[in-house]
């Protein structure tokens, strides 16, 4: 058995602010086997963007590490210098974006940034574009050889998203991790994209750490999941396990929430009642408790921890009671 | 049900440097008090032009828009100038359609001052809209970059429903929400409907919202409804190819769902050159030859389902 | 009302982060304060005239020295500031006020009105200040109000730019729109929307410009287009200087120092009142 791809222990990140410590992640654990595909679902202020740039080591300047590991193939990341960082990112640890005009240079043309992306490799021009035309032809971008010409304000916002993920593929990167690459898509786009990764991913045997608040399209990929809440874990495991019989509380009312599941229409859709904790004040107990309907007295004075074997959640009404 | 707004081959074109382009190509429909109508379709579609232009912001081309019986007339610049006390708009980007340099208690008085409506306090007006949609005092000498994307969804539900419209357009209320708060905002703006028979046109992209929400939609492509009618009926049993595969586009978070997309064809065409014949027929897997030369008329099912097709689902 | 007290305990608490930018404050309320006080402050008349002490060096009784015609030049050097000041102020504000009118017209207006406009200012822009100053003078002869008109004409089209580019900027946003959209006239659009959202920029345009103003004008007077004699102005100060450079190096430097002074401080302090005020810097909190 291979080591995991992405190993990470109980990596815990704040942020310094003028009014104090804002606790952004919290004992966060999380594993990437190799050749699959796990998604993150969580909504805003889960910590997701905070996770992501840790792994990539492209924390805000006011970021704290306070502990944990992020290991890599087995060499923790944490604990490389920046240049060794700057050799793995685009080659063995690629990034997708929401925006692909984030990704995208609007003033050189794709073919050119096409190329740049391979400047680790020693080939000719010729076949550095031969490669980059492959790349798109995988995506599914009909006619590359002119696409390579165009900018891309020529493109739509869906090939602009392909052109996005064939740049990330290019070297063959161990890890591929798509932060809301589909989101800002039409449905019919997201889906053909969705396909396309997986098809790729197939293909490469690379790992896909993808992260979504789309529920559908976490189905649709992932092999495995993790639920985020205020910077905790809360359940992961097997898409099947967690989508059919989700453990904790949280994770149950988003997928009640999801009006694509509800199957009788009606006006009153459900809601979780409350808002996000303050992360700079953290309640006592467990972090979705005071949005909880199951809450016990317990809740608001223990913390829970992450219980079971490969389908885990943070809840002590899973707890065998003593 | 009363019919506040009415729209007949409603028209907005664009002249660019090679052309023209037909953003809004023929578009006609009912708005009723109490109902929601929801117009789904691609980017690309006209839909946002279509609200843009129902609210005076662009000009038309050509079509008749009527409220309550009586016909809008055009501006200088062509544009329809509807009664802005009776339609309101809500915009896409909840936080970029506040002054950024106001806070929420003048942008709420904003509707009172302009129309003058002889409101003694648009102060205290605007703590009444902050309850409205369940926002506290405290909200109004906030700045729009200091509230969360629901919270500023819901100051725009507020200025809109300031001045008691008749109708509300809304133009993707639930983009860029957690699902966890887009039941929130939808539910506001049903009960808001309820208690003031208000008739809502909603663009959206979010099928699943659609289906929920809405009693009637209408499906665009290339500024043209393709299929419209009674949105359970048209869920139940789609009938233009476009809008089967709109629906069957949705991926289930039901692992167990069969994934029975139809996969489109290539990307939608330009609007500069408008395919002949069936608009649809590049991308359609149903496509005939019939389809390429000419253009299938308007079929009316049972139930006032339309739709414009040769050979539609279900035969 | 929160507003005001908000905006300048805003700008405090932003200066005291930045070092450069509190010490551009300082040196500029210095200046200003030398400047406004300078005829309580001037140790002389500075139009005093005692030729027997010309070009003397510094000392106890005249810290920065004499002219050629044995004034003092600290008490020149005061009353020079009052005409930098009255100079800057008059020319800034007419040419920001004009500049912003014209640059919301063409910004919000029709189509031609903003053609028309463009080719105004870039017809304007291109005549080198110099020559533009030059022309003028042989028609109305070189007086200090000539040097404010020439800055407040070659000034407007600066402001205007700015304004016009950040009025159609503006233009397109949704918050604009939706004013629209409620039924807004364009009056009320312009004064209660555009013109806060583009008011910060432009005061901070403002307070760089001062430098360059005052540099005009010296500029200007150095060639005898300004303040005619015995008038004092740093650049007159600086044109006695250089001619009798080998005499005393003391005029040169008096005049010199003002004008490095307020080119430092404005700058520094501007540029920190841009990212104070830049929205995009602000924290979620504030």
């Amino acid at each position: 058995m291979n080591p995991p791809v992405l190993d990470i222990r109980g990596l815990s990140i704040n942020y310094q602010t003028a009014i104090g410590p804002l606790q952004a992640l919290r004992d966060v654990n999380l594993v990437v086997p190799e050749g699959k595909i796990i998604g993150i679902v969580g909504e805003s202020g889960c910590g997701k963007s905070t996770l992501i740039s840790a792994i990539i080591r492209l924390l805000a300047p006011n970021a704290q590490i306070g502990q944990g590991s992020v290991c890599f193939k087995g060499e923790d990341l944490l604990s490389l210098s920046p240049e060794q960082m700057r050799s793995l990112r685009g080659d063995k640890i690629s990034m997708v974006f929401q925006d692909p005009m984030t990704s995208l240079n609007p003033v050189l043309t794709i073919g050119r940034q096409m190329s740049d992306v391979q400047y680790r490799s020693k080939s000719s021009r010729a076949d550095k574009k031969a490669r980059s035309v492959m790349m798109l032809e995988r995506v599914g971008i009909p006619d590359p050889d002119t696409q390579l010409q165009r900018y891309p304000h020529h493109l739509s916002g869906g090939m602009r998203q392909r052109v996005a993920i064939a740049m990330a593929l290019m070297a063959e990167p161990a890890l591929l991790i798509a932060d809301e690459p589909t989101t800002a898509l039409d449905a019919t786009l997201e889906v053909q994209i969705i396909h396309r990764l997986k098809e790729l991913q197939r293909e490469f045997g690379c790992s896909i750490l993808f992260i979504s608040h789309h529920l559908g399209v976490i189905a649709e990929l992932c092999d495995e999941v993790v639920v985020m809440y205020a910077g905790e874990v809360v359940e992961s495991g097997s898409l099947r396990e967690v989508f059919i019989n989700p453990k904790h509380p949280y994770t149950q009312k988003l997928l009640e929430c999801d009006p694509a599941r509800i199957a009788q229409p009606t006006r009153e859709l459900p809601v979780i009642e409350g808002s996000l904790p303050d992360l700079l004040n953290l309640p006592d107990g467990c972090i979705f408790r005071e949005r909880c309907s199951k809450a016990t007295a317990r809740c608001g004075t223990e913390q829970p921890l992450l219980s079971g074997d490969h389908h885990q959640a943070a809840c002590h009404l899973l707890e065998p009671s003593p | 049900m009363s019919t506040v707004l009415t729209v007949r081959d409603l028209r907005v074109r664009y002249t660019v440097s090679r052309g023209f382009v037909d953003v809004v190509h023929g578009v006609s429909l009912d708005i009723n008090r109490g109902e929601t109508t929801a117009i789904v379709g691609e980017s690309g579609s006209g839909k946002t032009t279509l609200a843009m232009a129902l609210c005076g912001l662009v000009p038309v081309y050509g079509g008749e828009v009527c409220f309550d019986g009586e016909q809008l007339k055009r501006d200088r610049r062509n544009r329809l100038s509807p009664d802005r006390k009776r339609v309101a708009l809500m915009f896409q980007d909840p936080l970029g359609s506040l002054n950024p340099r106001m806070t929420i208690r003048k942008a709420l008085a904003e509707p009172f001052r302009i129309h003058r409506t002889g409101s003694q306090d648009p102060d205290g007006e605007a703590l009444r809209l902050l309850a409205m949609v369940g926002l506290g005092d405290d909200f109004a000498d906030r700045y729009p970059h200091q509230l969360s994307g629901g919270q500023a969804r819901r100051v725009g539900v507020a200025r809109a429903l300031a001045l008691r419209p008749d109708i509300l357009i809304a133009d993707e209320p639930t983009a860029g929400l957690d699902v966890s708060i887009q039941g929130e905002v939808l539910n506001l703006l049903s009960r808001l409907q309820q208690e003031m028979g208000l008739g809502i046109l909603m663009i959206t992209h979010n099928l699943n919202v659609v289906r929920h929400v809405a009693d009637q939609m209408a499906i665009m492509y290339l500024g043209r409804f393709i299929e419209q009618g009674n949105s359970q009926q048209i869920f139940s049993q789609p009938r233009h190819p476009y809008t089967a595969a709109l629906l069957s586009a949705n991926p289930s978070p039901d692992p167990n769902a069969q994934s029975g997309q139809i996969e489109l064809l290539g990307d939608v065409p330009s609007l500069l050159q408008r395919p002949s014949g069936c608009e649809f027929h590049t991308r359609c897997p149903r496509a005939q030859a019939r389809c390429r030369s000419s253009f299938p008329d308007l079929t009316t099912s049972t139930g006032k389902q339309q739709f414009n097709c040769f050979f539609p689902m279900g035969e | 009302m929160t507003k005001p007290h908000g905006l300048i305990f805003h700008t405090f608490s932003g200066l005291k982060k930045d070092p450069l930018g509190m010490a551009g404050f300082v040196l500029v309320s210095i200046i200003l304060l030398l400047t406004i006080f300078a005829p309580w402050l001037a140790p002389y008349d500075p139009l005093d005239i005692n030729v027997h002490n010309r070009l003397s060096s510094p000392s106890a009784a005249h810290w920065l020295g004499t002219d050629q015609l044995g004034r003092d030049i600290l008490s020149r050097v005061l009353f020079g500031g009052q005409v930098a000041l009255k100079v800057s102020l008059i020319a800034i504000s007419v040419s920001m006020a004009i500049g912003l009118v014209l640059g919301m017209l063409a910004g919000l207006g029709p189509r031609w009105l903003d053609r028309i406009l463009v080719i105004l200012f870039d017809t304007v822009r291109s005549f080198p200040t110099i020559m533009f100053a030059l022309a003028i003078v042989a028609l109305t002869g070189p007086s200090l109000n000539t040097v404010i008109g020439v800055i407040i004409i070659t000034s407007i089209p600066v402001y205007a730019r700015v304004v016009r580019t950040q009025t159609r900027a503006l233009r397109e946003r949704d918050f604009i729109l939706a004013e629209r959209a409620m039924g807004a006239s364009t009056g009320r659009i312009l004064r209660d929307h555009v013109l806060p959202n583009i008011a910060a920029p432009l005061f901070i345009l403002a307070s760089m410009d001062v430098p360059a103003v005052v540099g005009m004008e010296a500029g200007l007077s150095f060639l005898g287009l300004g303040v005619s004699p015995p008038t004092p102005s740093w650049g007159s100060i600086l044109n006695d200087g250089y001619s009798y450079l080998r005499n005393s190096p003391w005029p040169l430097i008096a005049g010199g120092i003002p004008l490095i002074a307020v080119t430092l401080g404005f700058t520094f302090f501007g540029e920190s009142l841009r990212d104070i005020f830049d929205p995009k810097l602000r924290r979620k909190d504030q």
